[in-house]
């Protein structure tokens, strides 16, 4: 099935992501520029575009990295979620401009083709210490420069989004690559121990965000898990747990589900975007559709079909309700799939 | 549960009053931080050296020009400000030596060496040392005088050099980067070597910088490309070529003079 590009659509809040967004780069710039001049006037232009885009570049990327989670532990971190994708593509952007001048200034005008002058210089690739260090900022500026062509919903529509989210992960492995990079070329002349510091300091809170939000999620999923195992049905969640249009997650015999709540009825559907594998079971009904707290993608809580002219669709499950307590059948109806909704009796 | 139901989505007009008194605080906190986090990254850098690269600058000098070991011009007096060396060491354009330039320019000028010339280009300096690029590749030769060539001076062997030290391509050290020594540096330096701008050695604990030759007098710089970066133990017999310091090494014993793998240059800025 082909698939047609659209351009990016542009709202009020996307508008102010990226004028806060491109506020605080040129914060970010403008001070390393100025303290550059004051502490140390000698610097020339080329070594000052070279570490203050560096440096605004790996800040960038702590932050991406630290969103995900931060928004796992609170969900009023969302709005920064929205767009990272913008994010991304500056990040990029900036690390670009970084690795020209690097390869023009260090490589070019010489007795050898400049992007093999980066690989072939230093030939120490058995020394730690002497490691050519530029080469681990080669792939990691690949990686995301893949990331930044793929990052529009073209991309993620054309790949499936389960690739694109595979490919979207690598951004840890550039990561990895570029705390090597760092590890292996600057910090073996800068050698103050204030750099180490602060490079452990940036490893060690992306981590431990992962960390805590992980066992977050996990503890959540195993406590639900032990709770439910019925015959055919699984005791899920108790009607008052959830409220009015919105939904509670649970993991149900291998089964990703997210049970919603609405005028008088609940359904139960993936918990998966089909988007981008959001967490559907965290968003609402609006306008009678369920919503994606990610990038608002919309469906029907009865079939799990998104409104024409959408075509996304979800799979479906059986629902009951006994007394106050919802029961689910964890076994999956075909995609898109009707399914009665249970109906809360007041009474 | 919430008492009341707040709910992001992006693509409305406005996000949730929740969200916005949550994150305006966390947003101005980042604004305070970042610059006390760039303040802090530079504070802690190594300071430059104050070694002039004059890009963009073109400058005529008058002199005598000389070819061995290395291209040289011997500014006459006045030519240059008294702060400067007059023994100017010509490299060529990029992270070449200026041998090919001043090849192709004797080739319709006939020999130059020892005569008086004016060339043109780009100046850098710094640490006592003197260097040119020579920008214009060919149209660096301004002028060619009649004067009768002068006979380029024996190296006469003063002395004797045996400590350890940085090898460095002296055209980015002496001005065009910084800083033009160290690991962040080393494959530039490797490029500049092989490009064949002379080496020069600086050692760790004396102002003195050498331009390093074989027995025969000729450049090391492909023998010497494999120990860039290291801190090398050098020895040599050192002579004068102007006011540049000229040590002869042994290529053959090179490979036993690196005798501290385990030392790395840092540099000094």
């Amino acid at each position: 099935m082909a698939v047609s590009y659209k351009p990016v659509l542009w709202n009020r809040q996307k508008k102010k992501y990226d004028q806060i967004l491109w506020m605080g780069i040129a914060l970010i710039l403008g001070c390393f520029a100025i303290f550059e001049f004051l502490l140390h006037p000698t610097i020339t232009i080329e070594t000052l575009i070279i570490r203050a885009t560096a440096f605004t570049a790996i800040i960038l990327l702590h932050i991406i990295l630290m969103i995900g989670p931060l928004c796992r532990l609170d969900k009023r971190f969302l709005p920064l979620l929205y767009n990272r994708r913008h994010l991304g593509v500056s990040m990029f952007l900036i690390a670009l401009v970084h690795a020209a001048f690097c390869i023009i200034q260090f490589h070019a005008l010489g007795d050898t083709n400049p992007i093999a002058s980066v690989f072939l210089s230093n030939p120490n690739y058995q020394e730690i210490s002497q490691y050519p260090f530029q080469t681990l900022g080669f792939f990691a500026l690949i990686i995301l420069m893949l990331m930044a062509v793929s990052s529009h919903d073209f991309w993620l529509n054309n790949l499936s989004p389960k690739m694109w989210k595979q490919l979207h992960m690598s951004v840890y492995i550039a990561y990895a690559l570029l705390i090597l990079h760092i590890a292996l070329g600057t910090l073996q002349y800068e050698k103050d121990l204030f750099y180490t510091i602060l490079l452990w300091s940036g490893f060690l809170t992306i981590s431990g965000l992962h960390l805590v939000a992980g066992w977050k999620t996990r503890s959540q999923l195993r406590a639900e898990q032990n709770a439910l195992k019925q015959e055919g049905y699984f005791e899920v969640a108790l009607l008052e747990e959830i409220s009015e249009k919105r939904a509670k997650a649970v993991f149900v015999d291998g089964q990703n589900i997210a049970i919603f709540k609405y005028d008088g009825k609940v359904s139960a559907v993936s918990n998966i975007c089909k988007h981008q594998m959001g967490p559907l079971g965290e968003g609402k009904i609006v306008d009678g559709c369920i919503t994606c707290p990610w990038h608002g993608y919309q469906y029907y809580p009865g079939n799990g079909q998104s409104p024409p002219p959408f075509k996304e669709k979800l799979a479906t499950y059986r629902v009951k309700i006994i007394k106050d307590k919802i029961w689910i059948n964890p076994s999956p109806f075909p995609e898109g799939t009707a399914v009665e909704p249970a109906i809360i009796n007041h009474g | 549960m919430d008492k009341q139901d707040h709910f992001y989505i992006g693509w409305q007009e406005t996000m949730p009053a929740p969200h916005r008194r949550f994150l305006r605080p966390f947003l101005f906190g980042l604004v305070l931080l970042l610059p006390i986090l760039v303040f802090t990254t530079v504070w802690f850098q190594k300071d430059f050296n104050d070694h002039r690269f004059e890009l963009g600058t073109l400058t005529e000098v008058t002199g005598t020009y000389y070819e061995s070991p290395v291209p040289l011009l011997l500014a006459d007096e006045g030519e240059l400000p008294n702060t400067l060396s007059k023994s100017i060491l010509l490299v060529g354009f990029g992270k070449f030596g200026a041998e090919g330039i001043m090849k192709d320019i004797q080739e319709t000028e006939g020999s130059l060496v020892g005569k008086k010339v004016r060339l043109s280009g780009t100046l850098i300096y710094g640490a006592g040392h003197t260097v040119m690029e020579l920008t214009q590749k060919e149209a660096s030769l301004v002028q060619v005088y009649e004067d009768a060539a002068l006979k380029t001076p024996a190296l006469a062997t003063n002395g004797a050099y045996q400590g350890k030290g940085e090898i460095l391509d002296p055209k980015c050290y002496f001005g065009v980067m910084k800083p033009g020594e160290g690991k962040t540096h080393k494959s530039c330096a490797i490029r500049c070597l092989s490009g064949g701008i002379p080496a020069v050695f600086k050692p760790d604990n004396t102002g003195d910088y050498y331009i390093l030759l074989d027995a025969q007098g000729k450049k090391l710089n492909e023998q010497l490309l494999p120990y860039i970066g290291y801190l090398v133990d050098m020895n040599g017999s050192v002579s004068n070529y102007f006011d540049w310091k000229v040590m002869v090494v042994d290529s053959r014993a090179l490979s036993l003079n690196v005798s501290r793998k385990g030392e790395r240059c840092g540099g000094d800025g």
